[in-house]
């Protein structure tokens, strides 16, 4: 479904993907770590077209990204994605936040687009914050209108940036929940996050970064449990206190 | 020992009064005008600045830059006397006598393009001021840059810089005064020629005088509601707007 294939970019001097090669099956979940700045986020802007690359490719269903015909946009709808910071529209309600992409880029009706959005926002359970607007949320309830936002498009992949990490320990679950079950129904994500209790229970596959380079993968248990390098393992040190 | 004879009734003799009611009549056609079309040409310019294409994006910072450095009156010159003086003889002479009120139409178009360069930096703040994964976020969703823009990122912009814009529309509204120097019959025109006709010159001033702070407390007022009605909850609101 996703193939990075041998990709490098680099921020003027700075090389922030160096060489990553990695390939994502429908209905995987894939966690990626890593220190900050070890090009994680940028790796993640890279598979929907957000960041350009310099060198290698990705494909999406077999669409390159290199290819200058390829259409962002179409491609784009079908890749949800989910920020740190949420990113919800603040001068618009919940229910709108949901139902413009819909309207404005799919022409569905609002009643329509409406209904879809109630029942988004059932599943990630905050029915009854529709009418608000997103400062009146708490951060746990915003990142799940964010995520009920990025399904109205009805994506065949997510991709989440650090969902968790800027939430209070005690909202995280909820948003986690949420997570797992996107997961449990079969959709391809691809997840940044050092959220170990995730990634045991849902990834198929965990990579781990720094600087810009993907120097250990593994699949759950013993990807924790008998990391080999010394940077995996000073990074669990520090992410395990 | 004060000497001067005030005679306020003046203001409200026959043609004084009048001439001072069309001259605040052609302010406020003016200052709305204005404001519309710089607040039009702004939100587009200032957009254009941080767009990625790189030639929109240069004709836009020298745009800004040309209407924003050279004195609003030496505009007003520029396209009043200037301009048409590069027409040939027939056809300038039609400018000035054929089309009717050059002189007020000239003043919109300078007024609007020097004050849509002031607003159109105000935009291009409120719009840095904006986390760019908030553009990653609507685009995410598969908006088009165009849709980000009109959608999201703009009117955010705007709610954001309402307080700097009700500076500006203040600044359009006093800067009106200017038209008279190409002959408009403004308000401020019209209190000197008032002047001129009685010798009643402080009567009339402070005439103007009132007439531009009334103007300015409607401004603010009609603001302070419109920045309410677009308050966003979290988003930072000026002290006092709710007044
Ligand atoms: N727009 C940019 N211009 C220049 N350098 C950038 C830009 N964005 C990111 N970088 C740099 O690229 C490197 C990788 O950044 P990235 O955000 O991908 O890291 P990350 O792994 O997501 O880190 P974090 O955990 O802090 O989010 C960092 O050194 C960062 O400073
Ligand atoms: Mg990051």
């Amino acid at each position: 479904m996703i193939e990075i294939i041998n990709v490098s970019k680099w921020f003027g001097e700075l090389k922030v993907l160096d060489n990553v090669k990695e390939t994502i099956n429908k209905g995987q979940v894939v966690v990626i770590c890593g220190p900050s700045g070890s090009g994680k986020s940028t790796l993640l802007k890279s598979l929907n077209g957000l960041e350009p690359f310099q060198e290698g490719d990705i494909r999406v269903d077999g669409i390159s990204l290199n290819d200058p015909k390829t259409n962002f946009i179409k491609l784009r709808q079908k890749m949800g994605m989910v920020f740190q910071r949420f990113e919800l529209y603040p001068h618009m309600k919940v229910i709108e936040n949901i139902t413009i992409a819909p309207t404005k880029v799919l022409n569905q009706s609002k009643s329509q687009a409406g209904k879809k959005a109630m029942e988004l926002l059932e599943r990630v359970g905050i029915p009854e914050q529709a009418d608000k607007y997103p400062g009146n949320l708490s951060g746990g309830q915003q990142q799940r209108v964010a995520i009920a936002r990025a399904l109205a498009m009805e994506p065949d992949i997510m991709l989440f940036d650090e969902p968790t990490s800027a939430l209070d320990p005690e909202m995280i679950k909820e948003v986690l929940d949420v997570m797992v079950d996107l997961a449990q129904s079969g959709m391809t994500m691809a997840v940044v996050t050092h959220e170990m209790g995730f990634a045991k229970e849902v990834a198929d596959e965990i990579i781990f970064m720094d600087e810009g380079r993907i120097i250990e993968r593994g699949t759950d248990k013993s990807f924790f449990e008998n990391p080999e390098s010394e940077r995996l393992k000073e990074f669990l040190r520090k992410i395990l206190i | 020992m004060l000497n001067y004879d005030f005679k306020w009734s003046i203001l409200w003799t026959d043609p004084y009064g009048g001439w001072i009611l069309e001259g605040v009549a052609t302010t406020i056609k003016l200052g709305v005008l204005c404001c519309i079309f710089s607040m039009l040409l702004g939100i587009v310019i200032g957009t254009l600045r941080i767009t990625q294409f790189k030639p929109l994006r240069i004709f836009a910072e020298a745009y800004t830059e040309f209407f924003r450095d050279i004195p609003l009156l030496v505009q007003l010159f520029f396209w009043y006397f200037a301009v048409p003086s590069l027409l040939p003889e027939n056809m300038r002479t039609w400018v000035y006598q054929e089309i009717p009120d050059f002189e007020f139409w000239i003043v919109v178009v300078g007024l609007s393009l020097y004050s849509s360069s002031r607003v159109a930096e105000q935009i291009r703040a409120g719009i840095n001021s904006i986390s760019p994964d908030q553009f990653n976020a609507a685009l995410s969703t598969g908006f088009s840059h165009y849709q980000a823009y009109r959608y999201i990122i703009i009117p955010l912009a705007i709610r954001l810089v309402i307080p700097p814009l009700t500076t500006e529309i203040l600044t359009i509204f006093k800067n009106t005064a200017l038209a008279m120097t190409v002959g408009v019959l403004e308000t401020t025109f019209m209190s000197q020629q008032v002047e001129a006709y009685t010798f009643h010159g402080l009567e009339a001033t402070t005439a103007a005088c009132l007439i531009y702070m009334i103007i300015t407390l409607i401004v603010v007022g009609a603001m302070g509601r419109i920045e309410k009605r677009l308050a966003v909850p979290g988003l930072i609101i000026r002290k006092g707007a709710n007044s």
